[in-house]
């Protein structure tokens, strides 16, 4: 027996499901023309104004009433606790102020270290060149005196010509 | 002989016993959201930054600011529908920033404060402890709803708190916002009469207004929980949207005030003009590489709203649309796998 004629209901969930979309298609429908529109929107708004300004009047006369009494009201602790809000922004600012600090010490030690190294470097470098210079100059006063070399020869017999030449003038 | 009573009335009969059933055990008073391991760094006020470590840092951290309308646990839902959840696992470290619900004292915070104070020291706090802890010179950005449209004020104002930045359903063309722009006319909406009388927004105000721009929505939470009840995982989910939904925050009256006028009423975003505590704010002053994401059927934030940025924003923009509603963007799996693959592209 096909399923339509056994189940006089239909498919149960499928109905109630096309139902349901049927029902919200419409209502959307006519929420959208509501909702956007400025008459409406005008009144809600004027509403919600007269709804705010209420509760501020309430709010002033509770406190009102509650300071004839001399006891706290709403609007004192809100005072204190914005106090102890501006107290914790000047910590927050502090910090700041001291992790900036931190970081500029950080950085100054960085280039200092830098400095010292760069430094130390440069003298060690000086001092390698002068152990070279002093190796040098030791070996160079360690040599026996050497005998002398055929440029040294030439210079001096050079020197000795012009010498020779005034004798002969 | 035939049963009398058709199986699908009995099938009917039986889930709306189980539901009765289910909603008579308060199910949504026993949720716990927001139950990723996570540690508080940094506090200032009722906001607070929040530290999710991955097992294996793999990618740049990325700051998460979030709206000041709900609590944060919306990326933190609940096992298997966390968007924090699937970062970590990625390689992900976050730092979220959840600006709490404003107390009375809190009235008097102003919009620059918010943006110039709470926002860049959560934004320099968070470089700070990922450079201590991952030693990553270069932090993301990433803001949701109003959280966003404030991250990019920020951002344009003060350059190099953040490599990239992604904005999801963040509106920046607050004139495109559909019926929430319509409603928020200056002639009819009591602006200055709700923050002079009342202080803050009220949490349980907002959450009245978000219903019925949607009128259907209320019915159809409820039918949906109907039709799909005996969906595996559904009634659970169901719950803790329910649980994190019944918990609206306090907007701060004054920041509010301001955000109100200057974006929705004056759309100074786009069009300029905005003077926040003494510097223009002007979004083509930002550089850095921008993502907006757009939710396809986002009723509060719409993709022409969105992509707005596209228009305002002074460096390169990309843009995306997920799948998804302004909520239901976050629940789902699309919006982890677009920020693991924005993340894996630095």
């Amino acid at each position: 027996m096909p399923e339509h004629m056994s189940n006089p209901f239909g498919d149960f969930d499928k109905l109630s499901g096309d139902m349901y979309r049927h029902w919200e298609k419409a209502m959307t429908d006519w929420w959208d023309q509501i909702l956007d529109d400025p008459g409406f929107l005008g009144a809600v708004g004027k509403n919600l104004e007269v709804g705010v300004r209420t509760r501020g009047t309430y709010q002033k006369s509770v406190d009102e009433t509650l300071e004839r009494m001399h006891l706290p009201t709403r609007s004192d602790l809100t005072r204190l606790a914005r106090i102890s809000s501006l107290l914790e922004d000047r910590l927050l600012s502090m910090e700041d102020t001291l992790l900036e600090l931190g970081d500029k010490m950080e950085s100054l030690e960085r280039e200092t270290i830098k400095a010292r190294i760069e430094s130390t470097e440069t003298r060690l470098e000086l001092r390698e060149r002068l152990a070279g210079l002093e190796a040098r100059l030791e070996a160079l006063e360690s040599k026996p005196a050497a005998k002398p070399t055929a440029r040294r020869t030439a210079r001096k017999s050079a020197a000795r010509k012009p010498a020779a030449k005034k004798d002969d003038a | 002989m035939n049963n009398p009573v058709p199986d699908s009335s009995l099938k009917g009969m039986n889930r709306a016993v189980e539901l009765a059933k289910f909603l008579a055990s308060e199910p949504v008073r026993k949720v716990k959201l927001g139950q990723t391991p996570h540690a508080v760094i940094h506090r200032d006020r009722q906001a607070r930054l929040r530290w999710f470590a991955p097992a294996e840092p793999k990618h740049a951290p990325l700051f998460i600011s979030m709206p000041l309308i709900n609590t944060w646990t919306v990326f933190d839902l609940m096992p298997g529908r966390s968007v924090v959840a699937a970062l970590l696992d990625a390689g992900v470290p976050v730092y979220l920033l959840d600006w709490g619900s404003a107390g009375p004292e809190d009235a008097d915070l102003t919009l620059g404060r918010v943006i110039d104070g709470t926002l860049v020291r959560a934004l320099k706090r968070a470089k700070r402890h990922a450079r201590a802890t991952y030693g990553a010179e270069a932090i993301d950005a990433l803001g949701y709803c109003v959280g966003g449209s404030f991250l990019s004020v920020c951002l344009s104002r003060h350059p190099g708190l953040a490599r990239r930045m992604a904005l999801l359903a963040a509106p920046i063309d607050f004139h495109a916002s559909g019926r929430l722009a319509t409603w928020a006319d200056p002639e009819t909406f009591p602006l200055d009469a709700i923050v002079d009388n009342l202080g803050n927004f009220p949490g349980a105000l907002m959450k009245q207004s978000f219903a019925w721009l949607k009128p259907g929505g209320q019915t159809g939470k409820w039918w949906g929980l109907w039709e799909r009840f005996e969906k595996p995982g559904f009634p659970e989910l169901w719950t803790h949207l329910e649980a994190w939904s019944d918990a609206p925050t306090e907007f701060p009256g004054e920041c509010y005030r301001e955000y109100v006028r200057q974006c929705y009423f004056n759309n100074a975003l786009v069009d300029g003009g905005w003077v926040l505590d003494g510097r223009p704010v002007d979004l083509k002053q930002g550089s850095i590489p921008a993502l907006a994401i757009a939710a396809s059927g986002d009723h509060i934030c719409p993709s022409a709203a969105a992509f707005g940025l596209e228009r305002a924003w002074g460096g390169p923009v990309e843009t995306v649309t997920l799948r998804g509603g302004h909520v239901g963007v976050c629940i789902g799996q699309s919006l982890p796998k677009a920020l693991i693959a924005w993340a894996e592209d630095a």
